[in-house]
């Protein structure tokens, strides 16, 4: 046999292997994966129509976001009395609730800048009008 | 008729043409990979629930990103994000060991139910069972020997199949390179398989 005929017949035998290792997969790990793809999916429905998944709230916020409610409605001032208070109540509870993309600390800069080379985003013309 | 068409066309994730739409489209294409992309995970972090949650950190943020993108862009991107999220789980341990090797500790694995884990038996013959995982096992023994980058190409050209091309994109590095990586991978690991008397591998 050749070392190519050898080659060939090792990635065979290897891609065999692990395609057995997959399918012996255990069905708590399937079940785990199947959740997971359904959390991926999520991604796809528009932020308003995904809901609350208070499961996925940390408790931390949950507290916060009941403290600064309480301040905005129960202590809130009468609306003749200085308004700012409960604006800045408001835009607390909008800081909040608001879901940082902390991911895009996380981003690949230079597949962006490659992405960026491609025909179609060169040339981009920003002027107005 | 035709809006009566149309209605179950979109029911079944089809658009006017009766291609599934993105939706549907990433919807198969995360079904298909998952279990090949779980197994590469903890070849790569050695851990369950961290190879599960790299695989959903993997999946959020393809669809997040790049649902848009066309399909044929999914499968480099995906493994591109996945080898990513390996590397950080690879990091994390090291530097973990580091520490508690510093503080005379060492790190264990928590307990796990044996029965849970139990893959699902494939074969009726206990010994061929038996076999097949022995036989994975001294393959991702030598994996591990193999430098990350010969071990990515291993892993994309032969587990998953993407050729070339995808290879990488999601190696983020030029096609010569990925074929010298996965020639080399490819070389010591039938020395090291061989030097183990794994000769069958190449039967």
């Amino acid at each position: 046999m050749s070392d190519e005929q050898g080659a060939d017949r090792f990635e065979q035998s290897t891609k065999r292997a692990f395609d057995d290792s997959v399918a012996a997969l255990d069905a708590a790990t399937l079940s785990r994966l199947t959740q997971a793809r359904y959390r991926a999916l999520e991604e796809l429905k528009p932020a308003r129509r995904r809901g609350w998944q208070w499961s996925l709230v940390p408790a931390g916020t949950l507290a916060a976001t009941a403290l600064v409610a309480w301040l905005t409605v129960w202590q809130a001032p009468p609306a003749t009395e200085d308004s700012g208070l409960q604006a800045e109540s408001l835009s607390d509870l909008e800081l909040l609730l608001a879901e940082e993309d902390l991911e895009m600390l996380d981003e690949e800069l230079d597949f962006y800048g490659w992405l960026e080379e491609q025909p179609e985003f060169a040339g981009a013309d920003d002027s107005v009008g | 008729m035709e809006l009566a068409l149309g209605i179950a066309q979109r029911e079944a994730g089809l658009d006017r043409e009766g291609a599934l739409d993105s939706g549907a489209a990433i919807e198969v294409f995360l079904r298909e990979i998952e279990k090949r992309a779980y197994r590469i995970a903890l070849m790569g972090v050695r851990d369950r629930d961290e190879a599960l949650d790299v695989v959903q950190d993997a999946m959020i943020r393809l669809v997040r990103r790049y649902a848009n993108r066309p399909s044929v862009e999914w499968p480099p991107l995906f493994y591109r994000i996945l080898q990513n999220r390996i590397r950080d789980g690879q990091r994390r341990r090291t530097v973990r060991s580091r520490v508690l090797s510093f503080f005379g500790g060492t790190a264990s694995d928590d307990e796990r139910d044996p029965i849970v884990e139990a893959p699902a038996p494939r074969s009726e013959d206990p010994l061929v069972q038996v076999t097949a995982d022995d036989a994975m096992q001294a393959l991702e023994q030598a994996l591990r020997l193999l430098p990350a980058r010969q071990r990515e190409a291993f892993s994309l050209r032969n587990f998953e199949g993407l050729d070339v091309a995808q290879t990488a994109v999601a190696m983020n590095c030029t096609e010569g390179s990925v074929k010298t990586h996965y020639s080399r991978a490819v070389h010591r690991l039938r020395e090291k398989l061989a030097e183990h008397g794994e000769e069958h591998w190449n039967e």
